[in-house]
């Protein structure tokens, strides 16, 4: 999922002063699990708002605010509000931001939220960035613990001579990811996939801006 | 003889660094380079070490040639893309700089820039691997070269980190991307020592021990608390504590002086690289005391 924190409200108020009426977009997906856009966040900023006296003509969460169509489709019912409506403020992800923006070519959209990382949920609402969408994956060679993310340095080929005791040079409060790497290959008897030297990474892979078309032509016809 | 010739006809080699000056005022440094002159065999310029931003490491180089020292340019992955190596190992070799240490680098975050994006494209295995391409005229993406390099080029380990292992195939990788000599980081403890280098004497490269001259107690207990893959035994602590204050100096060019005699007589390693982190000027006092001037 997505990581996102939310802005200091005062940041948010400065971008957003010289607006009167006010729709909430939240999501239902990352940034409710964030506590960035569900309905608490809704309410709570709906009230804010008013209380600094704005008009919020309505809040609504998408189901997923990245998913532009769907997202349309699921707005249609507020058709009325919308139009009474200055500003949108997406409280979600970067991607749900633009996908309104998309939706509201003629309206100012803001964000509440600053858009972080793609993130694992290792405990509720504790979150660690695992994978850096570089665009190859090497995990199988490197038992499945990614390094262009792990290590500060992205290193492909074994610890810097940073580690002390295992642990980060970098942050030291968290184990050295070579050297969790050298453990895991260790115990499952892979240490060979450590010993094999790993060329540059072919960064081209992650130009961007990037696009993906993942149905078939024929699907595509249809 | 040069540096290479040095270490390559078996002669026990002494390098030591220079850090090039936060600025334009390069009196002090020069003042370094010319009590290190005719001394040491070889000088490394750090490459904006500890990720301090400080004059380019090829820049000194140079300053460091017309002054009558053999200079190694470290380099590091830091602050350039593949490109960037490229083109300053091209322009480095032109202004007369033969020996290369290629080096991953201090993360930005130890430095003085914090806000800076790190590089990193490539790493200290894949450098090694083009600087070894580029002394067959080949670039890194194969292209040829109109007129090749002819490195020396060296690399880092670390022998006293824990766990080992990890960095001993990490040597092993930088032995067979194309690495001739090896810098260690500091090295307190010779016995263990001795074991990388029952290790390391299986590969045809060259080991020259890092020394860093601990200026006090306090020195060593910092080291021990908060530089990375550094352990000062608690025995030369305690030298240094029983020297008291005045003495503590002295007492910690002594240890510097002891080891590098030890390594030499015993013929533990190949040579010494002396990091004397701003005291440059203390360098050939520890060859004398070595035995080596």
């Amino acid at each position: 999922m997505i990581a996102t924190k939310k802005r200091e409200f005062k940041d948010l108020m400065e971008n957003i002063k010289d607006y009167k009426s006010f729709f909430l977009v939240g999501c239902s997906e990352c940034a409710s699990l964030c506590g960035t856009g569900g309905e608490p966040e809704l309410a709570e900023l709906k009230e804010t708002l008013e209380k600094e006296g704005k008009t919020v003509t309505g809040t609504f969460r998408a189901k997923t605010g990245c998913q532009v169509l769907g997202t349309k489709v699921e707005l249609k019912p507020f058709k009325e509000q919308l139009d009474k409506t200055d500003v949108v403020i997406v409280m979600s992800c970067g991607a749900g931001t633009q996908a309104a923006v998309e939706i509201f070519p003629d309206k100012p959209v803001y964000q509440s939220n600053d858009t972080m990382f793609l993130a694992n949920m290792t405990r509720y609402q504790m979150f660690d960035e695992r994978c850096s969408l570089c665009g190859e994956c090497i995990l199988d060679e490197t038992g499945g613990i990614c390094p262009v993310t792990a290590c500060p340095k992205g290193l492909l080929n074994g610890p810097c001579g940073g580690t002390n005791d295992g642990n980060c040079e970098v942050s030291p409060d968290i184990k050295c990811c070579w050297v969790r790497i050298y453990e895991r290959l260790n115990k499952i008897n892979r240490l060979d996939d450590m010993k094999k030297t790993r060329e540059a990474k072919d960064w081209s892979k992650s130009q961007k801006p990037r696009a993906l078309v993942a149905r078939t032509k024929e699907e595509k016809k249809k | 003889m040069s540096f290479r010739d040095i270490l390559n006809s078996g002669k026990f080699a002494v390098t030591a660094e220079i850090g090039p000056p936060k600025g334009t005022d390069i009196k002090e440094m020069l003042h370094h380079m010319e009590i290190l002159r005719g001394k040491i065999d070889a000088a490394n310029i750090t490459d904006n070490q500890s990720a301090v931003m400080r004059i380019s490491s090829i820049a000194v180089c140079k300053l460091a040639l017309e002054n009558g020292l053999e200079p190694i340019l470290q380099m590091t992955c830091r602050d350039r893309n593949r490109i960037g190596l490229q083109a300053d190992l091209l322009g480095a070799y032109v202004l007369g700089i033969r020996n290369v240490l290629c080096m991953t680098g201090d993360h930005v975050s130890a430095g003085d820039h914090k806000q800076a994006k790190p590089v990193y494209d490539v790493e200290s295995v894949q450098l090694l691997k083009i600087v070894d391409g580029m002394n067959n005229g080949k670039d890194m993406a194969g292209n040829d070269l109109k007129g090749a390099t002819d490195y020396f080029q060296g690399a880092v380990v670390t022998p006293e980190s824990n766990p080992i292992e990890p960095q001993l195939m990490k040597f092993e990788k930088k032995v067979k991307a194309g690495a001739k000599f090896f810098q260690t980081q500091a090295i307190y403890d010779i016995e263990k020592f001795k074991t990388f280098m029952a290790h390391a004497r299986q590969s045809n490269v060259k080991i020259m021990a890092g020394i860093v001259v601990l200026k006090s107690a306090g020195m060593a207990n910092f080291m021990n608390n908060f530089v990375p893959g550094i352990k000062v035994p608690q025995n030369l602590i305690d030298e240094l504590k029983a020297a008291g204050k005045e003495k503590a100096l002295d007492t910690g060019l002594n240890i510097a002086a002891r080891h590098i005699k030890q390594l030499k007589d015993e013929k533990i390693c190949d040579g010494v690289h002396i990091m004397a982190i701003g005291m440059e000027d203390k360098v050939p006092t520890i060859m004398e005391r070595a035995g080596l001037l």
